[in-house]
């Protein structure tokens, strides 16, 4: 079977716009929080991961910016660093069929919000059909493959919290399965007002109250109440090994194993009982050549119901090698960005493979003794590994897990 | 499992609004029975047309029994009931699968618009006090996915895939790959959407609505006519299903996906021309061997005229000899659920033997110059069947099903 061989990342979040400063940033315990703008307008003061001051034509030059919503843009600026690091010029983009496979939660609720709130006020006949184009799913992933000339295989994946991972694995399936030679594969998600209070009346972010004072949210910590949101996009150039090696590509890491599953939305009001993501955990290591991973990027955001199950996923899946198996996550310092997320913390385990450093987990103090495992708490934490498990949970029980190897895996 | 693995259609359920069930949808595809009726779920009297393609005749709770039909939106309503009725139509006993080897891949356009909707006029009645959870936690389209495995007690790989309009087939391509990696034994596939508003008033703002009637590739065509409906397919392989001696109504021999790259919104055709090509090389047939082509066939002045070029260039001299077809004349264009129903109409071509008519097409268009069944259904033999959609983002997709033939046990 065709190997799946990582051949560049792009990403930009509340931290930054190059890989190995995000990384920096995490292992210096720097949080991206702070008051958040985008919105504030409409809703008053929050607090988040904020891209701040985010400058798309510093990354995608002169040409018309307006069909691309916040989702777009982020998602654009992010393929254009990947496919930069990847070594892939504006001809050699137009010489091969790239495909391009995009995780995300809601694309833009605020696009799709105001595109009807403005029909709705005004009448009909005063919607806008340019905004029209940007209200289904998948938009971001069309105005993407127009500005890079993407023709390949163009597909957009929803699973909530997974979806940036799950785009990922799905893409390495489709090298795989010899649909594809060049994909970029990865998530997006944009902060707005939309999504903001949806998360906010859910009772899921850990703000007590609307403006409120917050303290942060606390990953895997016994006093942990819940999530601050993020935002950002992350990509990565996945390519078969005989056509990366043809172009003379460099191979900064593989995506080794994949697995999904999924648990009720009954099952996921509980901290016990059937996990699922256990099973993607082992799927994922059984269909990886090697099981030997140095670390786990999971996906906890401080969640009191979501970190437990991952905890738990974790500790059963890997077992007694859990001593040796340091744990850590980067939602601490960047919130939960839903669809980027996943693609974000892969790229996160790379650059720490890369930089044989684990970033520590932002918020976490005490950490709850009954998930037993050996979390990265204060500094950063040594790894000598050449590959790493990356772990994702939805709170709608969707879930998956990736092995992902370093540039000596 | 491996890339060669057989995998067949062995359950089909339909929720469309000229039948619930495969049988009442059948006999009425091939009676050419419309669907299209004066607009219920909304006032249409801001706008300048009212009809539209609803399952007037759906009540969700003859199929929603696990979970609170309340507790969820209209598409994954219809999802879940197009889900038992496939599950039903394939004899297979729910405790006789595996949970985590069952999988469910669901298309959309707009997942679940009625919660923003709502969101969004409480927000512009100044009542934004009243927006609560149930945003977050019934709006985000991978609840359509979400709330049918939680429904059927499935745990395996679970997402929704939005691209648009072509979703159902990009779900069916998805799940093909699922099943021959190994990853799940069953898979329920399709697309759901249900009436919405936002693309309503998108449609209509882009005077792509037809008055009176959706008459695809007549010379008088005006438009399309907004839908809704679901339907699911039930795969698993060929080898499975000759175990438990289920019927097989066709396989899914091959699939094509690609991207424009050039437009969100209006077709380009070479896009649709590799799709359709990929297809034809990915289930080892030549264009001569394909015996029906459910067209995407909108209705609207670009599509039907770019369509017809794209299926000469991609068929060359076997273009004027295959019959075409557009269901969307009876049905109008159910958005994400459109290529599901499409593919389920494709599989009965196969497994029946006759071709579902355009209806309402009268006059010949110069520029639409092929076979396109108009008026009245045919009974010919059909080996294989193309499945055609194109979506904003310049997604396309073709599906290609054949008849099944096994060699003698």
């Amino acid at each position: 079977m065709t190997g799946v061989v990582i051949t560049g990342v792009g990403a930009i979040c509340a931290l930054g716009d190059k890989p190995p400063d995000i990384h920096r940033a995490l292992c210096e315990a720097r949080a991206g929080f702070g008051a958040g703008t985008v919105f504030s307008e409409q809703a008053g003061s929050y607090r988040a991961a904020e891209v701040r001051a985010f400058a798309p034509r510093d990354y995608l030059g002169p040409r018309n910016l307006r069909p691309l919503d916040r989702t777009g843009q982020l998602a654009a600026v992010a393929a254009e660093l990947a496919l930069a690091d990847g070594g892939w010029t504006p001809g050699q983009r137009e010489g091969r069929e790239i495909g391009l496979v995009l995780g995300t939660t809601f694309c833009s609720a605020r696009t799709i919000g105001e595109f009807d709130r403005r029909a709705m006020r005004e009448g009909p006949e005063y919607a806008s059909p340019l905004d029209f184009a940007n209200t289904v799913i998948n938009a971001a992933a069309g105005q993407v493959a127009i500005w890079h000339r993407l023709r390949g295989v163009n597909s957009t994946i929803s699973t909530g919290g997974a979806s940036g991972l799950h785009a990922v694995g799905y893409a390495a399936q489709l090298i795989r399965a010899g649909r594809e030679t060049a994909l970029i594969a990865g998530g997006a998600e944009e902060l707005c007002f939309e999504s903001y209070l949806g998360f906010l009346r859910a009772g899921v972010l850990c703000d007590p109250a609307e403006g409120g004072p917050a303290e942060g949210p606390r990953p895997f910590d016994v006093r942990r109440n819940g999530c601050v949101l993020g935002e950002g996009a992350g990509f990565l150039v996945l390519e078969a090994e005989e056509a990366a090696a043809a172009r003379g590509a460099r191979v900064i890491g593989r995506i080794a194993g994949f697995g999904a599953a999924y648990d009720s939305r009954q099952a996921m009001e509980r901290a016990d009982g059937a996990n699922a993501l256990t099973y993607a955990i082992e799927r994922a290591l059984a269909t990886s050549a090697t099981t030997e991973i140095g670390a786990v990027m999971a996906s906890a955001s401080g969640s009191p119901v979501l970190d437990a199950r991952e905890a738990t996923a974790i500790r059963e899946a890997l077992g007694a090698r859990r001593r040796r198996v340091p744990v850590t996550t980067i939602k601490g310092h960047l919130g939960e960005a839903q669809g980027a997320s996943g693609a974000l913390q892969t790229i996160m385990m790379l650059a720490s493979l890369q930089s044989r450093r684990l970033p520590p987990i932002g918020g976490l103090q005490q950490p709850d003794a009954h998930f037993d495992l050996d979390f990265v708490t204060g500094a950063p934490r040594p790894l000598e590994a050449a590959c790493g498990l990356v772990t994702s949970l939805a709170r709608e029980g969707n879930c998956c897990a990736l092995v992902v190897a370093g540039p000596t895996g | 499992m491996d890339s060669r693995t057989r995998v067949v259609v062995t359950g089909l359920g339909t929720v469309t609004s000229i039948g619930i069930g495969r049988e009442a949808f059948w006999r009425h595809l091939l009676e050419g029975r419309s669907g299209i009726g004066p607009v219920e779920s909304f006032d249409t009297s801001r706008y300048q047309v009212h009809l539209g393609g609803e399952v007037k005749a759906f009540r969700a709770e003859g199929f929603v029994r696990r979970l609170d039909p309340a507790s969820m939106g209209r598409a994954s309503q219809l999802a879940i009931a197009a889900a038992r009725l496939a599950v039903a139509d394939a004899g297979i006993g729910l405790d006789a699968i595996d949970p985590v080897r069952a999988g469910v891949s669901i298309g959309t356009t707009s997942g679940e618009p009625e919660w923003i909707e709502r969101f969004d006029d409480m927000e512009l009645g100044g009542q934004r006090d009243r927006i609560g959870a149930e945003f977050l936690n019934r709006y985000p389209c991978h609840v359509l996915a979400a709330n049918v495995a939680s429904e059927l007690g499935f745990r395996g790989v679970n997402l929704v895939i939005p691209t648009a309009c072509a979703a159902g087939n990009y779900a069916l391509a998805h799940a093909l790959d699922t099943i021959r990696s190994g990853e799940a034994d069953v898979m329920l596939a399709g697309g759901s959407d249900a009436f919405s508003r936002i693309t309503y008033t998108g449609f209509a703002r882009l005077g792509a609505i037809a008055p009176e009637r959706c008459q695809p590739f007549d010379r008088r065509r005006r438009g399309m006519i907004p839908g809704e409906g679901a339907a699911v397919l039930v795969l698993e392989p060929l080898t499975r299903a000759l175990e438990r001696g289920a019927r097989v109504y066709a396989e899914l021999a091959g699939y094509g996906l690609s991207c424009d790259a050039t437009h969100m919104t209006a077709p380009q055709g070479d896009g649709a021309v590799r799709a359709m090509q990929t297809a034809m090389r990915d289930a080892g047939l030549t264009p001569d061997r394909i015996d029906y082509v459910s067209a995407h066939g909108t209705g609207t002045t670009a599509n039907d005229r770019v369509e017809t070029i794209a299926v000469k260039q991609a068929f060359g001299a076997a273009a004027a000899g295959v019959p075409i077809s557009s269901i969307k004349s009876m049905l109008g264009h159910t958005m994400g659920a459109a290529s599901a129903i499409e593919a389920a109409a494709c599989a009965l071509a196969v497994w029946d033997d006759h071709i579902p008519p355009t209806i309402n097409l009268e006059e010949a268009d110069p520029e639409c110059d092929l076979d396109y069944v108009p008026g009245v259904a045919r009974a010919v033999p059909v080996e294989s069947a193309m499945n055609n959609a194109y979506a904003f983002g310049g997604n396309n997709a073709s599906v290609i099903f054949r008849k099944c033939r096994t060699p003698a046990p």
